[in-house]
């Protein structure tokens, strides 16, 4: 039995991306044993998830759409989640938990969408301002959490969290005074000049959603990757996320990274509320504090803070987000069975580092034993 | 007016207070718990679906429900509870990342249930349990009193109990040998390993007990400010539970202060809108002042508050 | 069956961790009211067998008998109801606790409150243990708060801790370490008073001379194994020192007298404070030249600390005044200090010297990172770091399992200790500081850092030494200031001080001390 969970996890190479998939494969096994408990059969049910994210044909197709749309519009719902999960992973880096991802996200969504969004700007300008707008909100948001962790020892979980409920509700005033549109009791949405998904395009005889930000996310995602392994930046924010104290005797400033740390962190949240707000749904709801945020965070950690990690963690959890309309339409199944299954994967994320050092000492155990033999 | 902002103010902060405490002891013992909203969320849930289906059982005006929905509350609260303890002491994971994916669950957990077994039992679509709103009692005499006398004006019995409560769990942490061994725990786990006293052991049911505690305040904002379970409890009450526990210095009393004034902060900002006769999108406004006044205080207060020194420390006694 | 002539009796203990054992096949035994000694270099296996024997640790193989009964402790809890008592050699206190809740915890006297609530009886758990420490002749008020205590206070509340719950065995880890001369002397008395109570008692030590002054008996373990155990009165400190070592031990260090050139560390009227807003250094002034060992000698906790952080601007709130070859540095940060040649290595190796979670070529470059050498506008040069790493592995045979790769962590202390060295003196600074260079190192390991430092002076480098261990300061130094709570009333050549006098300073007692 030991052996067998050894050979399956690996000694070094590759054990943590192994871990991953362990996490993922025993989720699975639970989320299966949730559906029969509820009479529905897990496999047709994984299906019709891969189905409703274009990456099985479903059945039957209505006018102008094929799996190559599905696709694509799960690309536009996936877009977001890669940069909010890259701001957790860069935060976890520099040892912060940024949980403030859905706050940074909301503000950043208004402020671009009340602002560009609704102005009469032509797309080559409103577009990439939009992103601009973005960043720096999510970026000033990111970095006020960083300086009251720095300057005044506020644990950035709380402030974050106090920052989310406050952006949430402020938003939801403006919203609800100024911007609502009476008959979706949303947002007004904002125009399609300045939205970063081109909707229902057609062509080839079809009607296409196309994120436009999606290769910017992957680039995105290389570059961060980049920054920390291979720049004094990451060689940095590394140092102080190990060790604060090692860090400032080797000369490194802790507050500098800290706060740089959730400068970047916040403006990657903000790239995710304005490719979502801005792209993928075009108008903000009132009231809510978008999900994404906290998904991010299972996102991250399955993909072990990995920036190339997070991309394909990113897949599976969207895959299970987007795809549970389908699975929900096609079996009667509460759409809530895709959150169940991703709380369920991030409980065995959150045990990895430990399946990690079993797996090592385990490792220990059979040299030993075999070495004295 | 000031009887509003007073009974409401109260009726808001002792249900957090009372999570607070659940926090407390957690913390005390060395085990950082994010996990209060979670928690406060599942108890409330368990409490709920115990009232609904006790209604059934008892006649209309009896008020066993009542008072049996808050049993099954705090036991549902302790049992979620044990997720953290397996998580945090058993699988070694980091503390803040626990308590976060244990909130997360129990969010995806109870909306997922509540709508199948609604769908189960009463055959209808819904993510709701209603139930009634709590009683309330007025103190004949003691409530004449001016001003303070809305103290003792329309209370819910829950705020007795709570307050019951933190009199007993004062005792027990400062006055048990469980309390001294919690306590330092929290301090030093290494010495009261070597004093004899199971680390391990003592942190698991400190948690266990946050998790009854947060369930009462739960289940009291579900009699009160909402009148029933449905995914709008996780509005980060638990949250602002930690944050007024960090005020308090992990201390029972000022963290009473700490609430008492996130209530009445919350209640004046309500009552004013109402005086002003401002559109009810206004309240939007109002809301944020718990969170607004927390941050504003932890700038105040984090720096020289002193956290358990074995805070969120993993202990492990193999460790060489 | 053991034998009842024995109080305690382990009988071939093994007891492995991975990747080393602790305890190979080791037996002794121990006579009611004897005090017992087990001597050793780090590493060789005391503190385990202790451990195990304290129910910390539970052995592979072998046996224990306690009072002739075979016996299978399995917690210090169970150990406690054997008799058996431990002060660690890191005490086991709860720091914001008083004394008396120290020495209750655990095993708390109660009554109850309105008949039936149970209640800790806080009162007799002080009234019982002013008796114990008035009986005993160990001073401590039950009331005082344990943060505000010395360590030589807080040492009493663990004897006491262990007579409060009846123990007959008393168990003692390097005792001795933390203790001025005085106290040291004082210790041993109380030991002795333990002993001709009827108690048996076992010390963990290293040194010879605390052995030779109060054990009876002594086991000498060397990586592991028992070696021998001995009569103390019959046996000579060379012989012990001998079979301890393995081999013949000089401890001598080879070096010529020193040439010092130019003043390269000026520190003027220095105060330091500390987090708490203590003076934990106080109006400190003193020169260290270049070619020039200076030692600080003294007492764990009189401000070495914040003395060696303050030079290397660790320390925050500090006045007076840190000159570096006649420029004054006070004002400059961390990272300036170090650019202009001060090179420090910490006495804290594990929170401060490395980060632990990276790899060795990169703790071996966390000081120069992105200097033109290892990085080029921002862009690390893996290659050039890869080749500092092999070349300092090289020259200062740091081992490890993977090499560069290696995650620090995993790293034996020894090792660890050798890559700070090896960074913090390939640094070429103009002012290296020594912080307690040697602690938990062998033998082996501790000549070799002292040639360092010897060959660091050679070069030309002002040499800051700061150690508890008062052989390496006689040995090193040129120059040797004393510090005790946080001044240093006495610097003089090293040629012109006894170990006698350095002892006297470093206890406050000195000739002109502040007694």
């Amino acid at each position: 039995m030991k052996k067998a969970l050894v050979k399956l996890l690996g000694k070094e190479k590759g054990q943590m991306f192994r871990i991953s998939l362990f996490s993922i494969a025993i989720s699975l096994i639970v989320g299966s044993v949730i559906l029969i408990l509820i009479g529905k059969n897990p496999l047709s049910a994984y299906g019709n998830l891969l189905q409703g994210t274009g990456i099985l044909p479903k059945y039957s197709y209505a006018g102008r759409q094929n799996m190559f749309t599905d696709f694509m519009s799960f690309l536009d719902a996936l877009t977001p989640m890669i940069f909010a999960s890259l701001a957790v992973s860069v935060a976890l880096k520099c040892g912060l938990f940024n949980i403030g991802v859905s706050g940074m996200m909301l503000a950043a969504g208004f402020a671009a969408s009340v602002t560009v969004g609704m102005s009469g700007l032509a797309a080559p300008v409103a577009k990439p301002l939009v992103i601009i707008i973005g960043i720096l909100v999510g970026g000033l948001v990111g970095g006020l959490i960083g300086w009251l962790k720095y300057r005044f020892n506020i644990n950035e979980v709380v402030s974050a969290i106090m920052l989310n409920y406050t952006l949430m509700y402020i938003v939801t005033f403006f919203i609800n005074s100024f911007y609502a549109d009476p008959v979706s009791r949303q947002s007004t949405p904002v125009t399609d000049a300045s939205r970063l998904t081109l909707v229902g395009v057609k062509t080839m005889g079809l009607k296409i959603d196309i994120p436009l930000a999606f290769p910017f996310a992957i680039l995105t995602a290389v570059l961060i990757k980049f920054i920390m392994d291979r720049t004094t930046t990451g060689f940095e924010i590394k140092a102080v996320g190990l060790s604060h104290m090692a860090a400032e005797y080797a000369g490194i400033s802790i507050r500098n990274n800290i706060i740089k740390t959730m400068v970047i962190s916040g403006a990657l949240s903000g790239i995710a509320g304005v490719t979502y707000f801005c792209g993928y749904t075009g108008s903000i709801q009132p009231g809510v504090v978008p999900g994404m945020g906290f998904n991010a965070i299972a996102v991250s950690l399955l993909g072990n803070s990995d920036p190339i990690g997070c991309i394909f963690s990113s897949f599976l959890i969207t895959i299970l987000s987007k795809g549970a309309i389908y699975l929900s339409s096609q079996q009667g199944v509460d759409i809530e069975i895709a959150d169940l299954i991703t709380a369920v994967i991030l409980i065995f994320a959150a045990c990895s580092e430990f399946i990690r050092i079993y797996v090592t000492r385990t490792v220990a155990e059979i040299d030993q034993a075999e070495g004295e033999r | 007016m000031t009887d509003t902002i007073i009974i409401d103010g109260l009726a808001f902060a002792l249900p957090m207070f009372v999570m607070s405490v659940g926090g407390i002891f957690s913390e005390k013992s060395g085990i950082t718990n994010l996990a209060l909203e979670g928690l406060q969320g599942f108890g409330a849930f368990c409490g709920s679906l115990a009232a609904v289906l006790f209604a059934y059982g008892f006649a209309g005006s009896s008020r066993m429900p009542y008072y049996l929905s808050y049993l099954i509350a705090f036991a549902g609260g302790m049992l979620y509870a044990m997720l953290h303890v397996l998580l945090c002491i058993k699988f070694k994971a980091n503390q803040i990342i626990s308590g976060v994916v244990v909130n997360i669950l129990a969010v995806a957990l109870t909306t997922f249930l509540t709508k199948r077994i609604n769908e189960a039992l009463f055959s209808e679509k819904s993510n709701k349990f209603v139930l009634e709103t709590s009683m309330r009692f007025t103190v004949p005499g003691l409530s004449r009193i001016p001003v303070l006398g809305a103290v003792f004006t329309n209370v819910y019995p829950f705020e007795v109990l709570i307050i019951v409560i933190a009199v007993i769990t004062w005792y027990v942490m400062y006055k048990t040998p469980y309390g001294m061994h919690l306590r330092a725990c929290g301090d030093n786990p290494h010495s009261a390993d070597a004093a004899g006293i199971d680390v391990n052991r003592v942190r698991a049911i400190a948690v266990i007990l946050s998790g009854g505690l947060s369930a009462i305040g739960g289940m009291s904002y579900a009699y009160s400010i909402s009148a029933s379970f449905s995914p709008d409890i996780y509005l980060g009450f638990g949250y602002l539970a930690i944050a007024a526990l960090i005020f308090g210095n992990w201390s029972i009393l000022p963290t009473l202060g700490a609430c008492l004034l996130f209530g009445f902060a919350r209640s004046a900002g309500q009552a004013l809108i109402q005086r002003l006769g401002m559109p009810s999108t206004y309240n939007d406004l109002v809301r944020i002042l718990p969170y607004v006044l927390t941050l504003f205080l932890l700038i105040f207060f984090s720096k020289n508050n002193r956290s358990p020194r074995a805070l969120g420390e993993i202990y492990d006694k193999g460790k060489r | 069956m053991g034998d009842p002539g024995f109080i305690v009796e382990m009988k071939h203990i093994t007891k492995c961790f991975p990747g080393i054992v602790a305890n190979d096949d080791v037996s002794i035994s121990i006579k009611k009211g004897e005090i017992f000694a087990l001597l050793g270099e780090n590493g060789a296996g005391k503190s385990t067998i202790m451990s195990v024997l304290f129910g910390m640790y539970e052995p592979d193989e072998g046996e224990i008998f306690i009072r002739g009964e075979k016996v299978n402790i399995t917690s210090p809890r169970h150990a406690t109801k054997l008799g058996i008592g431990m002060v660690h050699q890191h005490f086991k206190l709860v720091s914001n606790y008083t004394v008396a809740e120290n020495i209750i915890l655990g095993s708390e006297p109660q009554n109850k409150l309105f008949g039936f609530i149970p209640r800790v009886n806080i009162k007799k758990a002080n009234e019982d243990i002013a008796a114990l420490s008035k009986r005993y002749g160990l001073k401590v008020d039950p009331e005082s708060v344990i943060s505000d205590l010395n360590v030589s206070t807080q040492q009493r509340v663990e004897i006491l801790k262990m007579l409060y719950r009846d123990a007959e065995i008393l168990i003692f880890d390097e005792p001795t370490a933390v203790l001025t001369p005085q106290e040291i002397e004082y210790l041993l008395e109380i030991i002795r008073g333990l002993r001709d109570g009827g108690k048996t008692v076992i010390i963990i030590t290293h040194k010879l001379e605390e052995i030779k002054a109060i054990a009876d008996r002594c086991a000498i373990l060397n990586r592991g194994r028992l070696i021998d155990i001995k009569d103390v009165k019959d046996t000579s400190t060379a012989e012990m020192a001998r079979l301890m070592v393995g081999h013949e031990v000089s401890f001598s260090v080879d070096k010529t007298g020193a040439v010092p050139g130019d003043t390269v560390l000026k520190v003027e009227n220095l105060t330091v404070r500390n987090d708490n807003g203590y003076e934990a250094v106080k109006d400190v002034s003193f020169e260290v030249h270049s070619g020039e060992i200076f030692a600080i000698a003294g007492v764990s906790g009189n401000g070495q600390n914040e003395l060696a952080d303050a030079i290397a601007g660790l320390a925050r709130n500090t006045s007076g005044k840190v000159l570096l070859c006649g420029r004054d540095i006070s004002g400059l940060s961390i990272r300036q200090r170090i650019e202009e040649g001060i090179a420090y290595i910490p006495e804290d190796r594990h929170n401060l010297g490395l980060v632990l979670g990276f790899t060795l070529k990169d703790n071996l470059v966390l000081k120069n990172y992105y200097k033109p050498d290892f990085s080029d506008k921002g862009v690390l040069n893996e290659k050039s770091i890869s080749d500092n790493g092999i070349r300092l592995i090289d020259e200062y045979d740091i081992r490890s399992s993977k090499g560069n790769q290696t995650i620090v962590s995993s790293m034996s202390g020894g090792n660890q200790q050798k890559a700070i060295v090896a960074r913090e003196i390939d640094l070429n600074g103009k002012l290296i500081i020594f912080m307690q260079p040697t602690r938990g190192l062998d033998v082996g390991a501790i000549s070799n850092i002292h040639k360092q430092i010897v060959a660091e002076r050679d070069r030309g480098a002002a040499v800051l030494l700061i150690s508890l261990e008062l052989d390496e300061v006689m040995n090193l130094a040129d120059t040797i200031g004393v510090i005790f709570d946080g001044r240093i009333d006495r610097i003089a050549k090293a040629s012109e001080l006894s170990v006698n006098e350095v002892g006297e300073y470093m206890a406050g007692v000195g000739k002109g001390g502040t007694g």
